[in-house]
């Protein structure tokens, strides 16, 4: 199995190179024959990609320790799941699964532009294959997963207990996939490019694959937090570590992207600006997955380093400098009658919210860098680390929040003050009622006031949308309420789907206001019998539970948890110690409601006076922030849903197909 | 134009001195850990890192919460710490010296892009003809015409 992993993996590159060849030459000299090879050599080196990903599970499921990759991430007493995850819990998998899905996304573009798009088609193709190139070389020369050691040992060093979490069988897939899928507008962005077939092509054909890439960073972004929530053990979810800030980079840019993208659908205006932003969140994927791999900044999440650095950070250049070449051949190209009448319009709102979030993208980008360049400039060693980070992006978020309520409200190209001032009455009445109700509440941290009165302003202006679309409904074609919401959302999905990811932003603003200002902490030594009180609730610890298996040892303790006199619930805090890797590590206990979250460590026992040392964190509304991402995965699935329209584009397209299928002359008979 | 821009750099002026300078209440250990970042490798502030065995973060706290009951406040605290480990051990960039760059960039940032989209925009507008704005009197429609365009809006919904 090793030598057919690798084996196919070389098999692999070569098909990779064959691919960006014969797809440029024969969109160069219009030869279908060798576009068609291209796109066969693309899903051949995809099976090959994938056969190697199967030889590594094999591996690990095995525990075939001849192999250095699975001595080094694997055991035999590790639970089978977290043998599967393995295959990203060190540097070389991650990289194959990289590649994996890159090499999928490359076979499902090359199935979906067969009968399509063939100007363009194959120059983006070959972008995919290049960038399949850079990867299938590391596998190849760099970093081997395939390489067997001298001695075969008889146990694996084991996985880091820190992965050993079901989050973490889901997040680093997720923000793969992010990451990757962003690959297919760059590729179709640069092959426009490398044409000159500037129009809306590359954005209509990839839209979808934006959405889906945002869709996925987002739930990478989200589980990674959950993950840091629920393993990391200190009642937080997000640091403003390197690794998070990496993720969080291309989420951002993406979603400008997918505003700005709006502007030149309707308008034919931005074409640069789109490219630019594309090529940039390209740009921050392949960042993340240098910081992350190349050790060059330290992070709590990067589990694995090596000599990639040097590679990655050469390709990194490499990317920027021929894009932006390329951006600049054909900016006289790109130049449209501009079309803008006012500064209260929808587009210059989108614009200001595009300022806003690729402005945080930087402000991030730049807290991440800047160790290094104080390094590099003075000798001296600095940490930019959370409040750098929530000083700066916290007023830019509240701007980000109020731009939100704005931009569907106002209308395209210009808007009287009169009329401004008539749609956001009731909206901005509500925002004011409800700084005042928390003021008078005696909430009087400015942060706070602020940005639940922009919450409340925001949700005011999407109940507003909905109001008027069902309103007009039911005057239109007299349908009841529900129904014509529901027809509603389903005749204008992208629209309402964008408000529903809205709400759920909204909703994570809340989570994340509430947790981050309120948070309370009690840290304890109680012998059994005794108990602690946090916040309304009072803990009472029974007992403490050994527990001792081939894998790991650990100690479980009891807590009762009483309000008012009344069980609520019991909750096993643990200690756990991996014996392979030889780590400790703890279990947290997390009892989650809708306004606060009772969040217990077991943080140390002392085993002769047999007290137990608890740290408590009773942490309010952090249940809105996976409340929210979970909105939002609804309404991006709202959004990408295909509506009535599309619906019966996509039959007609498959009925098209299979007419010229039945036409053509059957194989062997040319 | 002078005036806006004027009021542009002082509201800008305002906004880094509110962010750099935040206001605190009385010194608590947490809020004083949360200024010193952990020496262990996790990555997190002394506040956060939840390394039980911690070498560093655990007797840091017990130190300053002795600092803090001899009367020691924040920033005394965080000046021993700077000066006992470099400035690597503080969770944000001192605002002196090249460290301000890193509290500047940002924000010169966004506003040089501001200022750019609004240069952008005003040529733009110059260059567009104005159209009558939505919510100004519209010709009236012919009633057959209306009927008509009723009838095949109610067929697109």
């Amino acid at each position: 199995m090793p030598n057919l992993g690798q084996l196919t993996l070389a098999i692999a590159l070569i098909l990779a190179l064959y691919s960006i060849a014969a797809n440029i030459i024969g969109a160069r000299r219009g030869t279908p024959d060798l576009i068609v090879s291209a796109r066969h050599a693309i899903w051949a080196m995809t099976a090959m990609v994938l056969i190697a990903a199967i030889s590594l599970w094999v591996g690990l499921l095995t525990s075939d320790f001849s192999l250095e990759y699975v001595a080094s991430y694997s055991s035999t007493t590790l639970p089978t799941v977290y043998k599967i995850t393995a295959l990203w819990g060190g540097q070389q998998g991650s990289l194959l699964l990289w590649t994996l899905l890159l090499s999928t996304f490359a076979s499902i573009v090359a199935f979906q532009n067969r009968r399509r798009n063939p100007e363009i088609a194959p120059y983006a193709l070959a972008v995919m294959a290049i960038v399949a190139v850079f990867f299938l070389g590391m596998l190849n020369f760099v970093t081997r997963p395939f390489d067997l050691l001298a001695v075969r040992p008889l146990e694996g060093s084991d996985l880091n207990p820190l992965l050993q979490n079901y989050w973490m069988a889901i997040h680093p897939p997720s923000l793969y996939t992010g990451y990757v899928s962003t690959t297919v507008p760059f590729a179709f962005a640069s092959a426009a490019l490398i044409t000159g077939r500037l129009d809306e092509t590359w954005i209509r054909t990839t839209r979808r694959w934006a959405v889906f890439s945002w869709f996925f960073l987002t739930l990478g972004n989200m589980f990674g937090a959950r993950w840091a929530y629920e393993v990391l053990g200190w009642g937080g979810y997000w640091a403003w570590d390197p690794v998070e800030n990496a993720a969080f980079m291309p989420w951002l840019v993406m979603t400008a992207y997918l505003h700005s993208v709006m502007i030149q659908e309707r308008k034919d205006m931005l074409k640069v600006w789109n490219l630019a932003l594309i090529g940039l969140a390209f740009f921050l994927t392949l960042f993340g997955t240098f910081i992350t791999r190349s050790g060059v900044i330290s992070s709590v999440h990067s589990f694995t380093q090596s000599g990639l650095g040097p590679y990655f950070l050469t390709f990194l250049i490499l990317v920027v400098l021929v894009f932006i070449a390329g951006l600049l051949y054909r900016v006289p190209d790109l130049r449209s009658p501009a079309e803008f009448e006012s500064y209260l319009s929808r587009e210059a709102a989108f614009l200001f919210n595009n300022l806003i979030l690729v402005g945080i993208a930087f402000a991030v980008f730049w807290g991440t860098i800047f160790p290094v360049l104080s390094e590099a400039v003075r000798g001296v060693k600095i940490t930019v680390g959370p409040p750098f980070f929530n000083r700066v992006n916290g007023p830019l978020a509240l701007g980000l929040i109020f731009l939100m309520g704005v931009g569907p409200l106002i209308a395209w190209r210009r808007m009287t003050v009169k009329n401004l001032a008539a749609q956001f009455a009731a909206p901005a009445v509500i925002g004011v009622i409800t700084g005042l109700v928390l003021y008078g509440v005696e909430l009087t941290q400015w942060y706070v006031l602020t940005a639940v009165s922009l919450v409340a302003f925001v949700a005011a202006t999407i109940a507003v949308e909905f109001g008027r679309g069902v309103t007009a409904r039911r005057h239109m074609v007299h349908e009841s309420t529900p129904r014509a919401l529901a027809n509603l959302v389903s005749k204008n999905n992208r629209r309402y789907g964008g408000y529903v990811i809205h709400i759920g932003v909204i909703l994570a603003f809340i989570g994340i206001v509430g947790s981050s200002f309120f948070r309370v902490e009690v840290k304890k030594s109680v012998k059994p019998g005794e108990s602690i009180a946090v916040g309304p609730y009072m803990l009472r610890f029974q007992t403490l539970t050994p527990l001792n298996t081939p894998h790991l040892e650990s100690a479980s303790a009891g807590l009762e948890v009483t309000r008012d006199g009344k069980h609520v619930a019991t909750m096993y805090p643990a200690k756990l110690y991996y014996k392979k890797p030889q780590q400790p590590a703890t279990r947290v206990a997390i009892r989650s409601t809708p306004l606060y979250d009772l969040y217990v460590v077991l943080a140390g026992i002392d085993d002769q006076s047999g007290m137990a040392t608890f740290q408590i964190f009773l942490t309010p509304l952090v249940f809105w922030l996976w409340a929210g991402g979970l909105v939002m995965v609804i309404g991006t699935v709202i959004a990408m849903w295909p509506n009535v329209r599309e619906r019966a584009a996509i039959a007609e397209v498959f009925a098209r197909n299979k007419e010229q299928v039945a036409a053509e002359p059957a194989p062997g008979g040319k | 134009m002078s005036l806006r821009r004027g009021f542009t750099s002082a509201a800008a002026f305002a906004i880094l001195l509110f962010v750099m300078s935040p206001v605190r209440a009385a010194t608590t250990v947490d809020d004083t850990a949360q200024g010193l970042t952990c020496q262990c490798g996790c990555g997190l502030t002394v506040a956060n890192c939840n390394m039980p065995t911690c070498g560093f973060s655990v007797p840091m706290r017990e130190e300053i919460a002795a600092m803090i009951d001899k009367g020691m406040d924040r920033p005394a605290i965080i000046s021993f710490y700077r000066k006992k480990y470099g400035e690597k051990v503080l969770s944000a960039p001192t605002t002196e010296g090249f460290n301000l760059l890193a509290w500047i960039m940002p924000f010169a940032a966004i506003i040089a892009g501001g200022g750019l989209i609004v240069m952008v925009l005003g040529r733009w507008r110059s260059e567009t003809p104005a159209s009558p704005a939505r919510s100004e009197s519209m010709p009236a429609i012919d009633p057959k015409l209306r009927e008509r365009l009723d009838a095949e809006v109610k067929q697109e919904l």
